[in-house]
Order: C-alpha cells, then structure tokens, then sequence
C-alpha cells in the first residue's frame, strides 16, 4: 500500500454472528457479505460493547466503553467532551462521510461527519425499508462523483435487520397466524427451532427483565403477544429474520458492484460489523439486551475488493477477542491518524496482515446499565450490579459488593448457554477468576456521570423496578 | 362498506403509538376510493389509460412523522400508478412514489408486454429525488435486460449487474404486480395453485423466484380476495382485489398502501 486508503465501513443493524451464510448457516444467502469474507478475514470471536443500538454505536466512534461514553443504553447522551471519528480522522486529512443511520445521541452527526442522507425524520430505530434504498442510491451517488485529492472514509448505516422489530411489533395488537395456518409456507421450508430454545431460568435479574419475566420494563406488549405464540411462529420469525438479512445483503452488494466500477476499488478498506445482534427464539426471547451470543456476537470482518492493500483473503480468525471499542483505532492505524490516548481499543490491522501482537484474553461486554459479562475461550461469566439504594449516576463498577446474581456457562461443553453452573460444585474458583477479571477491567476505564437528565429520569425509573426485585424478590 | 372490526389480520395494523387511529384511518381512505371510483373518466377508458393512487399508511411502531408530532392523517406518502396501453401489445408505466418518511421522490418509467405476467419490455428509468437536506439530491439510472439475459444498471457512467435471468420464469417489476395478481386472481384461487415469477424490485433490485398465491377471503370493511407474494430477500406481502378487479390495499411489514382515487377501468 504507497497511499492512505479510503476507507468503506458498512455496518448493518440487529446483525447476529450466525447470520451469514459464509459462516455456515444454510437458511439464508448472503453472496455479498460472503464476498467480503472471501477478500478478508472474519473475526469469530467477535462481541459488541452492549447489544442496544445506541450504546454500541457509541463505542464505535469513541473507541469506548459504553460505561464511559455516557450512552450506557438507547436514552444515554455522549459525553461532549469525548471526540468522535469523524472529528479524529477530519483533523487527520482525511474527507468523511456518513451515510444512513447513526444513532449516537447527543452528537449531530451533520457537525462531525459531511452527511450523504440522514433520512427525512434523522433515521434511528427501524425504516429500513424505506432508508436502506436510500441510502445506497446516496453511495452510488457519491461514489460516481467523487474527485476530491483527500482520501475518504465513508461509513454506510443500513438499518436492516432491524425492522425485525418492526415484525414484532406487528403482533402486538392481533393475533397473526402461524404462515403454515396462513397457507403461504410449508413447515419444511422454516428454520428449525434453536438449539438453545429451551433454557436454563437461573438468570440474572437484568436477563429476567430482558425476558420480560413479570412484567417489563421494554416493549411488554410484544411479550404478551408472543407468549400466545406456538413453535412454527418463533420459526417463522427466524424465517423473517434471514429475509431481513437478505434485502440488507443486496443493498451491500450494490454499493460493492459499483465500488468495483471506480477507480477506488484497489485502495478500498472495507470494514464491515453490526452493533449488536439478535435473540431470534434463543432462550425464548426475541430482540437484544441479553448478555447471550445471539445478541452479543456480531460479525467483524476486514476486506478489500483490490489488491492493493495487504489482506488475508478468505480466513477466520478464531484467535482473538474483538470488541466494538477495536474499530476505532484499526480505522486510525489504516489511515495514519494517531487516536486519542483514552480509546480502550486495539487495532486489529495486525491480524489482517498475519502478525501478532500481545492481545487480551477475553472480551468485556456490557449492558442495560447494570449488566456486566466476560467472555474467555473456556468460561461466559455474566453478572449484575445492584441498583444503587442512593443514585449517583456513576455508572456501576468496579465493586464485588455491589454485584448481584450471576450465571456461568462452559462454552467448550455447552456453547448454547444452557446450564448456569454458578450453583454447581467445583466452579467457585472459576467464578472467582472470572470476577477478577471482570473488576480488574473496569478498573481501567474511566467511568463518567450521567450528567443528563433524560438518562437520570431513565436509570431512576429502571433502578427503583430492579430495587424491587431485591428488596421483594418481585419485578412489578 | 362494514366498518365493524375486525379487519383482516394482514392489514391491520393498529399499534396503540398511532395517532389518528390506524384502521379508522384505512376505513376513511376506503370511503373516499368508494365515491371517486364510480367516476371513471370515459375519456381515459377510450386510450386505455389507467392511474390509481394510494396513500401510505406506515407500519412502523416509531420514527415514521418525527417525535411528537400531532398529524391528522397518517399517511406518509402516496403512490401513483399510470399506465396506457400502446400500439396494442405494449403498455408505458409512469409509477410515482413519494415518502416524507424516507425524503425520497421516486419516478419509474418502464414498459411491459400485454401479457398477464406483464413482462419488462425495453429499457427502462429510474430518477431519484431526495428532499432531504444532504449531499445526496438526484440520482438516476437506466436499465435494460443484455443479450445474455442480464440485468443491467447504468448510473453516472458506471455500469453494474443487478442479475442473471432465468428465462423459464416471467420478469416484471413490482409495480406490474397491481396488473399482474389482478389478471392471476381467478386463476390461483379456484385452482390453489401458486404462481413463481422474477421480480425487478424499484427497477433496481432483482429477485429471481419469488411465488404469488392466494391467501384469504374477507368481508370488512368490504367484500375482498387477498393474495401473498414472497421470496427470496423479500418479507411477506398482502394484496387485496375488490370485487372490480382493483387491488385496494397492500400490507407488508413496513407500509400499506390504500387506494383513493382511480381513473380508467381496471385491467
């Protein structure tokens, strides 16, 4: 590589790991995501910072936890003073670009970035349908014009498979038959249930409320709705999900076909991820904030169309532990551009060009606030923090006393995560590593107050249902 | 028209956010299609000029008018669909859809074989607008299926393939369909059968199999026969066929379309 390249980062929305058809899953096709995979390589063990939109984006452009960056959920606003990427790489010459959604409240992202489409109403949560086209109608544009001296970084939002939700939504209000009572499907053609549909409910508090056991704090009525619902539904959600994958997958595979008639095409990093992912009938839930694979596990991969810039094609990396918080500083390491000293971060550029590097032994991933999980090559250690009985708004942590109940599983025995073996003899030691680990790590980061009122009215109102579990051993 | 509940569950969308109510809303533009429908221009049947409109109801649980505010109509748009037959066997579609939601004005301009699977004829144009205050103003692109069964887009100089056609399956664009499940209807509901076609989805998306079918029969808010379409890298949609033959609503997961004003007589 003799140039800076121009940088393409295509994320999409509610993006499981699984769901793509490179990585073996036979009840989709995905030819575009799969042709990135075949021109790079493919992170397995690859974990969002928090599986919520806003919170794992957040991370994205700072390089932080989400605990830091004062989007610790979807309501969260980013602390000001944290710089972004597209302010970092702007400094560092670079022309950028955004495109879609971006969802990181409390940053205007026509102020950061020169915006290609924001959508008529600043996109957030669902409309895929009607952004996604957009959106790749705004790349085709840009990359059929473009002839500024400056390399670009470009960074596409597409929202789909996040109208997944929007699917849920539907049944909120009506009762929609099964599609093999509707006529439309035989059941040979709907993607079994999953391994794990059946589960273990020795959770965690925080993974009962996003289960919405008694009662819930987010989107109860599509609970109640599913509740009524028999095998072939959850099927046939997973069956809507993968057609979800599939419009967002054509969406990506124009941009790629038109990347590929200009004169980009060999100078192109392409880096493509998802900010969290999604349940899909795993453990009986649906949507994300759990702290299982499904909805942490995202697909991370790094690739170029051309030649020109050095690539493992075609491989996995099953080696190391990527996080949402990597993103930033591989995009700074490509581009030239020194990051912030604060990024908690590491470039995976190494790894793409088949050197090694000292790297972490487990990924650290957080959520609703509360939730907390490690992730080694042996153990998943998932835990909670109490609600605090005087609220501070300093996000919970590092604090042994504080944490609440917990639940490990053995991911080499049992990958599907069901049997919490926190009760079981001979895993004390295990767990104790684990939160170890866990407190060790959040004592590096540089945890701020939630300084807005909006996210103080929301961790109020979370944390006095979550107090009433522990005072009562009941979420109303 | 029956304006008691319940409407069929493929069109009724009634998340409690919505604000006019969404089957209210629906049953209101099916009343005005009602008394506009017996006023066909006599002069559009005589060239064989045809246009419905319909106005888009969003599916959306969120984000379809902004936060906060107080509308009063759901709509979010509307879809004009003009066709007219010529020299016989060809008919020329100018389709229309405008979406405040997306910001985006789409104009579709193709031509179709006189044949009930309505097959893409020619080249065809796509002019993009967006309204949105972003770099991203115009876009528009051509197309045309290649010697070797191809579909190709041309947009700004650059040439790409949306897909290779299997010339055993009919290819037509999604706006046909509103011709196409009319002219199919009998035929998939008296025999149960369904019916595999290859879609161009905005003259721009290629979806090679795809199977059209009939699903239901229902009698609120008034007396119609539903079709499915789905397929590959598509979600399920449902199309609805008054007793004219005029297809009056269409749900899918993200939008329904409701017919209000038609011109000409159905296909």
């Amino acid at each position: 590589m003799n140039k800076r390249p121009n940088i393409l980062f295509i994320n999409t929305d509610q993006h499981s790991w699984n769901a793509v058809s490179a990585y073996g899953n036979p009840y989709l096709h995905t030819p575009n995501i799969d042709l990135l995979h075949r021109n790079g390589i493919s992170f397995k063990k690859s974990y969002c910072t928090d599986p919520v939109c806003a919170a794992a984006r957040s991370s994205w452009a700072t390089g932080l936890y989400t605990s830091e960056t004062g989007v610790p959920f979807n309501g969260g606003q980013l602390h000001t003073e944290i710089p972004d990427i597209g302010q970092v790489l702007k400094a560092g010459g670079y022309k950028v670009f955004h495109c879609g959604k971006w969802h990181v409240p409390g940053r205007n992202v026509r102020e950061s970035f020169e915006a290609l489409y924001y959508g008529g109403h600043n996109i957030d949560a669902g409309g895929a349908a009607y952004y996604d086209s957009a959106s790749t109608h705004a790349v085709a544009d840009f990359l059929t014009n473009y002839d500024g001296n400056e390399p670009f970084y470009l960074q596409i939002g597409y929202v789909d498979p996040h109208d997944v939700c929007e699917y849920l939504h539907n049944h909120e209000e009506k009762h929609i038959p099964n599609p093999v009572e509707q006529g439309i499907l035989t059941e040979d053609e709907l993607p079994p249930l999953p391994e794990n549909f059946d589960y273990d409910d020795r959770e965690t508090v925080l993974h009962r409320v996003c289960r919405r056991v008694d009662d819930a704090l987010i989107h109860a009525r599509i609970l109640k709705a599913v509740r009524n619902w028999d095998e072939l539904h959850w099927r046939y959600l997973r069956w809507n999900y993968y057609r979800f994958i599939e419009k967002v997958d054509a969406e990506i595979g124009r941009t790629l076909s038109l990347l590929r008639q200009t004169s980009f095409y060999d100078n192109t990093l392409i880096i493509f991820s998802a900010d969290h992912g999604e349940a899909c009938g795993s453990h009986q839930m649906f949507q994300k904030f759990s702290l299982y694979e499904e909805s942490v596990k995202v697909p991370f991969i790094i690739s170029c169309l051309g030649d020109e810039i050095s690539i493992r094609k075609n491989r996995f990396d099953d080696m190391h532990f990527v996080s949402g918080v990597d993103l930033f500083p591989t995009i700074c390491d490509y581009a030239g551009v020194d990051q912030p000293k604060a990024v908690q971060g590491m470039s995976l550029r190494p790894f793409a060009e088949e050197k090694d590097v000292p790297w972490r032994k487990h990924a650290y991933i957080e959520s609703n606030y509360w939730g907390r999980a490690i992730v080694t090559d042996e153990y998943k250690y998932v835990t909670e923090y109490k609600p605090k009985m005087v609220e501070d708004f300093f996000p919970p942590g590092p604090n042994a006393e504080e944490l609440g109940l917990a639940q490990l599983f053995d991911r080499h025995n049992d990958p599907w995560e069901t049997e919490n073996l926190t009760d079981t003899q001979g895993y004390q030691e295990v767990i104790k590593t684990c939160r170890e680990k866990l407190l060790t790590q959040e004592s590096q980061l540089n945890r701020q107050q939630i300084v807005h009122q909006g996210p103080q009215r929301i961790i109020s109102n979370w944390g006095k249902r979550l107090r009433e579990y522990w005072e009562h051993g009941k979420i109303k | 028209m029956d304006d008691s509940y319940p409407l069929h569950w493929s069109f009724d969308y009634n998340h409690g956010a919505q604000n006019p109510e969404f089957a209210q809303e629906l049953i209101k533009l099916l009343h005005g299609y009602d008394t506009k429908s017996t006023t066909h221009h006599t002069d559009a049947e005589e060239d064989h000029s045809i246009k419905h409109v319909y106005q888009i109801l969003p599916n959306f649980w969120r984000g379809y008018q902004g936060r906060n505010v107080q509308e009063n109509t759901l709509s979010i748009g509307n879809a004009i669909i003009e066709r007219q037959k010529r020299n016989n066997d060809i008919w020329n579609y100018n389709v229309r859809y405008q979406n405040t939601t997306s910001g985006e004005d789409l104009r579709f301009e193709f031509r179709c074989q006189d044949e009930c699977y309505r097959p893409l004829h020619g080249s065809w144009l796509v002019d993009a607008q967006n309204s949105c205050s972003d770099t991203y103003s115009r876009l528009k692109w051509n197309g045309h299926l290649s010697s070797d069964a191809e579909v190709r887009l041309r947009l700004n100089g650059a040439e790409i393939t949306a897909g290779a056609v299997d010339n055993s399956l009919p290819l037509t664009c999604n706006w046909a369909l509103f011709d196409v499940i009319p002219a199919l209807a009998e035929k998939m509901k008296e025999s149960g059968d369904d019916v595999d076609i290859a879609l161009l989805d905005d003259l721009e998306q290629f979806r090679p199999k795809n199977r059209l079918g009939f699903l239901d029969s229902t009698q609120s808010p008034i007396s119609l026969d539903g079709y499915y379409l789905y397929g590959t890298g598509i979600l399920p949609s449902y199309w609805w066929i008054d007793a004219t033959g005029n297809i009056v609503i269409v749900s899918s997961v993200f939008e329904t379309l409701v017919l209000t004003e038609m011109t000409g007589s159905s296909v």
